[in-house]
C-alpha cells in the first residue's frame, strides 16, 4: 500500500474513534463525562487551528494572520444569516469560501515578504480586517458589539426522560461530531500534502526558495495553495465557532490569542507533521485544563513556564521528542527538523547552518 | 567555430548593473545544441552573474535572451526551468531537512511538464544513478562530502531533464582525480545530447572540455573561440596577466597581436599555458567562499 494509503487508512480509523468517543466517555464517567467531552472538544478544535496553521508554515510563511481568517468565517455566516436568513449548512461553508478568497488575496501581497517582515505584514492584515468589519453600519454586522446568531444545536430538556447533565451532554456531543469532522478535513488535507509530491515542494520554498525555483518548483503558485488551504480550514472552524458562541464580535472573532495558539501548538507539538500539532493540542488542552482546576488563580503562569521549557528543551516539539527515544533514524523523518526561523533557541544541526550562512546566490557579479 | 542552424541559447546585448556597476554589460553569444560552452575570466568578470542572468534568478537591465528560439529574457527562474535550463550552482545549495534522493526528486518531480510519482521516482534514481550517488540516497544531505555535494547538484539539475545544463564551477575546490571524475561526467552528459554551458577557473578543465570559449572581463565580453585562440588572443593574456590593465594603448595591442601571429600556434599554446597557470593559481587564490578545501569537507 502506498504511504498516502496508509496515512488515510489510520485517518479512517481516527475518524471512527472519534465518531465513538463521546458514548465511550459517557459510559466510563456518567455525568463527569460532560467536563471530558469539552475537554475533548477542545483539543480537537486547538488540533484543527494548529493543523491549518502548519499546512501554510510548511511553506515557510510564518503566519500572524490565523484570527483574520477564524474571524472572517466567523463574520461571513454571521452577516448572511443576519441579512439574507442563509441557512448555516451553507453559511458555513461559505465562510471558508471568503477565507480562503482572503488568503489569496493577502497571500498574493505577500510573495516576496520573508520571515519577520511576512509575520508583520499578516499581523496587520488582522488588525485592518477587524477594523473595517467594526467600522461597517450597524445593521449589517453590529459594529463593536457583534451581532448574535442562532447556535447549531439546542437540544430541549424533557423533564422525567432525561437527566438536566445529560442535555449538556447531548448538546456537546453534537458539536463534538461537528469539529471532530472539521479536523478530519485538516488531517485530510495535511496528509496528502505530507504524501504528494506537494511536500517537496513546500519545503524546497521553506529552505531555498530560489533554488526551489531553479529546479522548476513554482514558488507563488504553491504559497498561494497553501494559504488558501489553511484559510479555508481556519474559515469553517471560525464559523462553526461562531455558532456554538451563539454571538460574534470582532474581539473575539479576531483575537490575537487564536493566532498565538495557532502557532504555539504545531511548535510545541512538532513543526511540519501531521500527528505533532495534534499532539500538541492534546497535551495542551489537557495541561491547561489540568492547570486550571489546581490553580483556579494564575493558571496561566504554570502554562506558561511549560511553553517555555518545551521550547529551550525540546527544539522539535514533543515529536522530535518521541523521535529521540523512537526506533526511527533521522533521515527517515524528512519532513522534520527545525526550521530554525520559528522555535527561538531551536538548535540546528550544524551543519543546517552553513546553507543559511551562505549569501542564497552570488549576485553580487562576483563569479 | 561551428555555427549551423538556429542556437539552441542565444544571448544578445546582456547587461546587468547594480547601481553604478556595470557587472555584465552587453555580453552576445550564442550556444549550440550538443556543444560543451565554457565562460571563464579573472575573479569578478561577471560570469556568474551571466550565469543568474540565464537562469533567471536576475533579471538584465538591458539585452534579450532566447531558448531554442523562444523569448525568454523576463520568465521566471521555473518557466526557464521547464523549458529546458537546468542549473548547478557554484555554492553547493542542497534542500537541508532532505535526503539526498528527496533533492533530487524536488527536481525529477517539477523540472519539466508534469509526471506521475514513478516517473519522477524513475528519474531521480537515473540521476542518481549518473553521478554515483545512488549509494547515499537515503542519507541526509549533511552526511555529504563536497565531492558529493557538487554530484548532487549535478544530479537535481539533470534530473529537470535539460536541454542545456548550466554548471558553476563544479570544479572548484576538488581533488586533480575527483576533478577528472567530474570532467568525465561532464563529456557523459554531454554525449547523451545536453548541451553544457560552465563557468571554470581550472584552464585545464577547460581546454579538455570546452568546444568554445567565452572569456570575459570586468563585465563585458573580451573574446569567443576556441580554447586554442582565444588563449592566443593578446587582449585575454592582458586581461589574465594584468599587462598594463588600464592603459592598453591600441598600438601595444597590435604588437602583441603581431607577435602571435609570427608565433603561429606555438606561441599560442604557450601562451595558453601561461594564462593556464596563472589561471589556476588564481582559482586556488581566490575561492571566495565557493569552494571548500577538501580536508575541511564534511
Amino acid at each position: 500500500m502506498s504511504r498516502l494509503g496508509r496515512d488515510l487508512l489510520v485517518t479512517a480509523v481516527f475518524a471512527v474513534v472519534l465518531v465513538f468517543l463521546p458514548g465511550i466517555l459517557r459510559g466510563a464517567f456518567g455525568q463527569a463525562s460532560v467536563s471530558y467531552l469539552s475537554l475533548a472538544t477542545n483539543a480537537i478544535v486547538l488540533a484543527t487551528l494548529a493543523l491549518s496553521w502548519d499546512v501554510l508554515a510548511r511553506t515557510g510563511q510564518l503566519s500572524l494572520a490565523h484570527a483574520a481568517f477564524t474571524g472572517a468565517g466567523a463574520y461571513t455566516t454571521a452577516v448572511l444569516l443576519k441579512l439574507a436568513d442563509v441557512p448555516l449548512w451553507v453559511g458555513i461553508p461559505l465562510g471558508g469560501v471568503v477565507a480562503a478568497v482572503l488568503a489569496f488575496g493577502l497571500g498574493s501581497v505577500t510573495l516576496r515578504l520573508y520571515g519577520i517582515y511576512f509575520a508583520i505584514a499578516t499581523l496587520a492584515f488582522t488588525e485592518v480586517l477587524k477594523s473595517a468589519v467594526q467600522q461597517l453600519p450597524t445593521a449589517v454586522a453590529g459594529g463593536a458589539a457583534g451581532v448574535n446568531v442562532q447556535t447549531l444545536f439546542r437540544p430541549t430538556f424533557v423533564p422525567g426522560e432525561m437527566e438536566r447533565w445529560e442535555v449538556a451532554f447531548l448538546r456537546n456531543q453534537s458539536y463534538f461530531w461537528v469539529y471532530a469532522g472539521l479536523l478530519l478535513v485538516a488531517v485530510v488535507i495535511s496528509v496528502i500534502v505530507q504524501r504528494s509530491r506537494l511536500r517537496s515542494a513546500f519545503t524546497a520554498i521553506r529552505t531555498n526558495e530560489q533554488v526551489a525555483g531553479v529546479m522548476g518548483v513554482n514558488p507563488a503558485r504553491m504559497k498561494l495553495l497553501a494559504f488558501v488551504l489553511s484559510s479555508f480550514v481556519a474559515g469553517l472552524l471560525g464559523a462553526v465557532e461562531a455558532h456554538r458562541l451563539g454571538s460574534v464580535s470582532p474581539d473575539g472573532a479576531f483575537a490575537v490569542h487564536t493566532t498565538v495558539l495557532a502557532l504555539v501548538t504545531p511548535i510545541f507539538g512538532g513543526l511540519y507533521t501531521t500527528i505533532g500539532p495534534i499532539l500538541g493540542a492534546v497535551v495542551l488542552a489537557s495541561l491547561e485544563e489540568t492547570l486550571k482546576r489546581t490553580f483556579s488563580e494564575g493558571y496561566l503562569i504554570g502554562y506558561g513556564i511549560v511553553l517555555v521549557a518545551s521550547i529551550l528543551f525540546m527544539p522539535r516539539g514533543l515529536v522530535g521528542l518521541l523521535s529521540r527515544f523512537g526506533r526511527t533514524p533521522r533521515r527517515d523523518r524528512p519532513g522534520e527538523g527545525s526550521s530554525g526561523t520559528t522555535a527561538p533557541g531551536a538548535t540546528e544541526p550544524p551543519d543546517g547552518a552553513r546553507t543559511a550562512a551562505h549569501a542564497p546566490l552570488e549576485a553580487g557579479g562576483r563569479p | 567555430m561551428t555555427t549551423h542552424g538556429t542556437p539552441l541559447l542565444r544571448a544578445r546585448g546582456l547587461s546587468k548593473r547594480f547601481g553604478g556597476l556595470a557587472a555584465v554589460s552587453d555580453v552576445s553569444f550564442d550556444v549550440h545544441a550538443g556543444e560543451i560552452f565554457a565562460i571563464i575570466g579573472p575573479n569578478g568578470a561577471g560570469k556568474t552573474t551571466t550565469l543568474n542572468l540565464v537562469s533567471g534568478l536576475l533579471a538584465p537591465t538591458g539585452g534579450t535572451l532566447e531558448l531554442q528560439g523562444v523569448d525568454i529574457t523576463t520568465l521566471t527562474t521555473h518557466a526557464r526551468c521547464h523549458l529546458g535550463l537546468g542549473r548547478a550552482f557554484q555554492v553547493v545549495q542542497p534542500f537541508p531537512e532532505m535526503t539526498v534522493e528527496e533533492n533530487v526528486l524536488v527536481g525529477a518531480q517539477f523540472g519539466s511538464r508534469r509526471v506521475s510519482s514513478a516517473e519522477a521516482h524513475e528519474r531521480a534514481e537515473a540521476a542518481l544513478d549518473r553521478t554515483g550517488l545512488t549509494g547515499m540516497r537515503d542519507h541526509p544531505v549533511e552526511d555529504l562530502n563536497l565531492l558529493q555535494e557538487k554530484r548532487l547538484e549535478i544530479a537535481r539539475a539533470l534530473a529537470t531533464q535539460p536541454s542545456v545544463l548550466l554548471l558553476d564551477e563544479v570544479m572548484a575546490g576538488l581533488r586533480p582525480a575527483e576533478a577528472r571524475l567530474a570532467v568525465e561526467l561532464v563529456k557523459s552528459v554531454r554525449d547523451e545530447g545536453v548541451t553544457v554551458v560552465f563557468i571554470e577557473h581550472v584552464m585545464p578543465v577547460v581546454r579538455d572540455l570546452a568546444d568554445r570559449v567565452l572569456v570575459m572581463d570586468h563585465g563585458a565580453e573580451l573574446a569567443v573561440g576556441s580554447y586554442a585562440e582565444v588563449t592566443a588572443d593578446p587582449r585575454v593574456i592582458e586581461a589574465y596577466l594584468g599587462v598594463d590593465d588600464d592603459e592598453d594603448a591600441p598600438d601595444h595591442d597590435e604588437d602583441a597581436r603581431r607577435a602571435g601571429n609570427q608565433g603561429g600556434d606555438q606561441a599560442g599554446d604557450q601562451a595558453g599555458d601561461q594564462v593556464a597557470g596563472r589561471a589556476v593559481d588564481g582559482a586556488r587564490a581566490g575561492e571566495d567562499g565557493g569552494a571548500t578545501p577538501p580536508e575541511e569537507a564534511r
